[in-house]
């Protein structure tokens, strides 16, 4: 007896949700920040692509527009802006992550299993997108608040919450396509407007400290 | 002659010999293409063959100290990549008569005694660079080995049994099978194992001189002759067989022969070495354009395989698979 | 003047006048924010009659006020009033080479920031509030960090990550809400609060625990429970002072705001129980842990940062009380601690600038050399550790009142236990900075106050809390009554 496989169009959503979880992953273990910031755009342009292909599976036809502003807004803006940032301070490597590869990857492993074992209790279905792209978007905002925790530099933890907001927008895909776009659209402005003032602090802190590691930023406590 | 129908043990036999004979065709076009791409113009095609034809032309020397064996260990490895073959769907949709000996399980197991004799042999001799590259073998070898038990895991849940034809019949049977999340991963990740165990870029480089990168090649770089000879076609063979294991279970198990007419057998011979051409270029086109990883970077990259196949297992738990 | 035109002007107000800030001279910026800051206020207090009248009142599709939202804007468009005073003070400084260009910009962030508070209680959903409280969070940041001092920046880059966290959170549990609510409305539909809420009896519980835990943990960052407020006396301490009196007066509330929002939404559908045990264990936890930071601290807006904690744990477990005369409380509470935490850092800021220095083992003396601000000082440091007259007198009162009337004894009295350690650690520190001989490099320090519109701006707020504590406007308890009778169902 084997297990029957979901439908075409649940097979391609999954996968495609997957492989923003992958670029997650892999933005959790990027050396150079240049590449994190390559993977991000990656990502968005995934998310984009959930989203065209929803719009064209259910005829949802805000979802084209949302699309389209993410695309912009997502996979040009956000990324053209902290590149801008990066060039000036002419640093691409980082300080490393703290742990190793094998603890890292068991870390992210365990800590998507969650996500996925989690949300599968909870229960929540939709009608649009299989209950398991949620799973997985959760995945992802668990594996994004890893890379915020565990890398000590700027731009990845600056990654880290774009990228959670990437998972979630893949959420909202299952669970709220229903969203009016006004609201999307507002969400994305927001993000560049956060994605701007990443950029500003970004460049303030290493104008102060000459670095982008966040090793010295620890003076605070109490 | 075309319908002239074959009994199974002469397709069983055929099968073996396509991997035996087919393995230096293959190798052969790689290197040419590879090298194409290099802008050379490349070994000929069937290069391959006129080396192992002179290295069986040699007399056999074996380091002083060396015990039996150095000169033994390279058959059980050739008689090992000559049994895998009877266990995977090379030629046909249908198990053959030895196919049922072993599941995919069986044929991991048998390809790993191959590797842990030529690395045994290789540390026998003595020399730096044989023992360098025996021990990396075996510690990669063992990183990589969960990969493959997640792939196997994956595979098996897939279609609930341990067989590869089952799962070849599975991939067969609908389009959506192929998409499906966890096939996807889990022949991703074997795609990752394929890159490891045949040692291409970016875990090795597979031409090169530089003792310091090598891994699998190192192990044998004190045998000459004959037993040289095995080993290069074993290699040979091992890599048409990972290629075949990748094609014919996990991405394109089509043009196989649902029958034992010679046509169709011999149709099938054509498509799977046409097959592990294709997948051969896409092979030499990643040797090309990446570089490789420094040795302590490898284990990221076996890590990244293994996120793969553990995800592949738990996506399909989760239903989606 | 009609009702929607007036809040039009309310939610575009601040936000002219800050981009006209931006651009305009020091001295007119100055002027602006401050007509900016007292018409806000004046606007505020005319929508007060209205929404009494017919419960709430909208502008569009977009804008929306009801009783409880008043309640909020009531006290932050006050603060707004004030601080906009007391940055005039703020900015002026004989002796500092910060030019004009500083000044300009720092009154366009002080408005931005206003606005955007303003507006995050005034638009109408989960999804526009969210949007709202996160410009609040960018815009907070970049005043944090206006100073450029390496704790300024740390303190700025750790708020704005720490918060844009928590948010992500905030942003799953609004769509998981959304995903509710599509189980009684199809798949689109209007994300109003009225809209929601007359559906959310008939939610999905599981969905509904889930969003509301994830909200307060979200929200609770901005708010400071514990274990997320870790940002939170960094970005106050280093934050230019008038930014660390709207962050503790007024963001925190807004971020509680939105929390109480999904509070009613999950009342409806999962009842009473639930939301109260949650709002209760993560109140106690910080009230716990401030409680205990309050008694060691030495810097001086640390201290009050700490004290914020504390309040927005007494404003949990007040909520956890299921009284209609505790929430009454919480939401008086609310009022009273945007004063008094405004007047104590005003007073703050004034002792801060006379000593230069936030060290509170080098402040001595204060009440001697700050003839005005000093003693100021000192009574909103007594009427946040819950002193009469003052309102936070009332509403502690309030709140204890309704724990022990909902049986939750011991809940009630392990706030009053941590309340009076609190009030302990507070009242202690504080009076050891202001009495006392002054000692070392302070003796040559001459008599006199900074600037007189810091006295204003302590004097205003000091006021308010009188009133609030001694004889409330019956308006105001009108309103309060009803926004509490939104959150009772």
């Amino acid at each position: 007896m084997q297990a029957p496989a979901p439908s075409s169009f649940a097979d391609i959503s999954d996968v495609i949700a997957i492989f923003v979880l992958l670029t997650e992953f892999a933005m959790f273990r990027a050396p150079l920040l240049r590449s994190q910031l390559k993977l991000y755009a990656v990502q968005s342009l995934l998310v984009t692509v959930l989203a065209g292909f929803l719009a064209t599976s259910h005829h949802i036809s805000e979802l084209y527009l949302l699309g389209a502003a993410s695309f912009l807004l997502k996979v040009l803006a956000v990324p053209y802006v902290l590149t801008r940032f990066l060039e000036r301070t002419e640093m691409s490597l980082v300080t490393g992550p703290s742990l190793g590869a094998a603890s890292m990857t068991l870390i992210a492993i365990a800590t998507s299993a969650f996500g996925f074992f989690t949300m599968d209790a909870t229960k929540v279905g939709s009608t649009v997108l299989p209950t398991t792209a949620l799973a997985i978007s959760i995945a992802i905002v668990l594996v994004a608040f890893l890379l915020a925790i565990m890398r000590s530099d700027v731009v990845s933890q600056a990654i880290g919450f774009l990228s959670l907001e990437n998972g979630v927008s893949i959420a909202s895909l299952v669970v709220a396509s229903g969203l009016p776009l006004i609201i999307d659209v507002a969400f994305l402005f927001d993000l560049l407007v956060a994605a701007v003032v990443f950029g500003l602090l970004m460049k303030a802190h290493h104008v102060r400290a000459k670095t982008l590691s966040t090793a010295n930023l620890d003076r605070l406590k109490g | 002659m075309g319908n002239l129908n074959l009994s199974p043990v002469v397709v069983q036999i055929i099968q073996v010999l396509t991997i035996l004979l087919g393995a230096p065709l293959v190798s052969g076009t790689i290197s040419n293409i590879s090298a194409r791409l290099q802008g050379r113009r490349g070994p000929r095609v069937l290069q391959p063959y006129y080396d192992l034809i002179k290295l069986f032309q040699k007399e056999t020397l074996a380091p002083e100290d060396s015990s039996f064996v150095f000169l033994l260990a390279p058959m059980v490895a050739f008689v090992c990549y000559l049994t895998v073959p009877l266990l995977i769907p090379v030629l046909t949709t249908f198990g053959l008569p030895l196919g049922y000996m072993g599941d995919i399980l069986g044929g991991g197991f048998i390809l790993a005694l191959a590797g842990f004799s030529v690395a045994l042999a290789g540390t026998e001799t003595g020399a730096p660079y044989a023992q360098l590259g025996s021990s990396r073998a075996m510690t990669f070898g063992a990183l990589i080995e969960p990969t493959v038990l997640m792939v196997v895991f994956a595979a098996g849940i897939i279609t609930s049994t341990d067989l590869p034809y089952a799962m070849a019949a599975t991939v067969r049977s609908s389009a959506s099978e192929i998409l499906r999340p966890a096939h996807v991963l889990a022949a991703l990740a074997f795609f990752m194992v394929v890159l490891t165990d045949t040692g291409r870029i970016p875990v090795e480089s597979h031409s090169g001189t530089l003792e310091f990168g090598m891994i699998d090649e190192g192990r044998t770089l004190e045998h000459s002759g004959p037993p040289f000879a095995l080993l290069k076609w074993g290699s040979a063979m091992k890599q048409l067989i990972l290629y075949t294991i990748l094609i014919d279970v996990f991405v394109a198990p089509w043009g196989l022969a649902s029958n034992t007419l010679l046509s169709s057998v011999m149709l099938a011979v054509l498509a799977l070495l046409a097959k592990a051409i294709v997948l051969g270029v896409i092979f030499a086109v990643i040797d090309n354009s990446f570089s490789k990883l420094r040795l302590f970077k490898i284990t990221e990259f076996l890590a990244a395989a293994f996120l793969l196949g553990t995800l592949s297992v738990l996506i399909f738990y989760l239903g989606g698979g | 003047m009609a009702i929607a035109t007036t809040m039009v002007i309310l939610a575009v107000i601040p936000l002219i006048v800050s981009v006209v800030s931006w651009f305009s001279v020091d001295r007119f910026a100055k002027f602006i924010t401050i007509a900016a800051g007292v018409l806000s206020f004046v606007l505020a207090v005319i929508l007060i009659p209205a929404v009494s009248k017919d419960g709430s009142a909208s502008a569009g599709a977009f804008l929306f006020v009801d009783s409880l939202s008043m309640v909020f804007l009531i006290p932050i468009s006050f603060l707004y009033a004030a601080t906009s005073i007391f940055t005039a003070g703020y900015l002026h400084r004989p002796s500092s080479n910060v030019g004009a260009e500083y000044n300009k910009h720092f009154y366009a962030g002080i408005n931005l920031f206003c606005w955007a508070m303003i507006v995050a209680l005034m638009v109408n959903g989960l999804a526009l509030v969210w949007v709202a409280v996160e410009v609040t969070t960018v815009v907070s940041a970049l005043l944090v960090a206006i100073d450029g001092t390496d704790g300024a920046t740390e303190a700025a880059w750790k708020y704005l990550l720490l918060a844009s966290l928590g948010l992500g959170i905030a942003l799953i549990a609004t769509i998981f809400i959304y995903y509710a609510g599509s189980h009684v409305f199809g798949s689109s539909y209007s994300f109003s609060f009225t809209n929601l809420l007359a559906g959310s009896s008939k939610f999905p519980r599981q969905v509904v625990r889930l969003s509301f835990v994830l909200s307060v943990i979200g929200y609770g960052t901005k708010v400071g429970f514990f274990p997320v407020h870790t940002w939170l006396p960094d970005a106050h301490s280093e934050a230019p002072t008038p930014v660390s009196a709207l962050l503790s007066g007024s963001l925190l509330s807004v971020s509680f705001y939105a929390i109480l929002r999904f509070f009613q939404v999950a009342e409806q559908s999962v009842g009473k129980a639930f939301p109260r045990d949650v709002l209760l264990a993560f109140g106690l936890a910080s009230l716990f842990i401030a409680a205990l930071y309050l008694i060691s601290q030495r810097d001086i807006k640390r201290l009050l940062a700490y004290s914020s904690i504390e309040h927005m744990g007494i404003l949990a477990i007040g909520m956890s009380f299921a009284a209609p005369i505790a929430i009454f409380g919480v939401l008086l509470h609310v009022m009273s601690h945007a004063l008094a935490k405004g007047g104590a850092f005003f007073g703050a800021g004034s002792l801060v600038r006379k000593f230069q220095t936030k060290d509170m083992a080098r402040i001595r003396g204060g009440i001697g050399l700050l003839p005005l601000t000093g003693p100021m000082f000192m009574l909103s440091v007594l009427a946040l550790s819950a002193m009469p007259p003052f309102g936070i007198f009332r509403s502690e009162f309030l709140i204890v009142m309704g724990g022990l009337q909902s049986q939750s004894d011991i809940a009630a009295v392990t706030l009053v236990v941590l309340v009076t350690l609190a009030f302990l650690g507070i009242t202690y520190l504080a009076t050891y900075t202001l009495i006392g001989p002054t000692t070392g490099t302070a003796r040559n320090l001459t008599v006199g106050e900074p600037s007189y519109f810091i006295a204003a701006a302590a004097a205003l707020c000091l006021l308010g809390l009188i009133v609030l504590g001694t004889h409330p406007p019956g308006e105001l308890v009108t309103l309060i009554n009803h926004a509490a009778m939104e959150l009772e169902v």
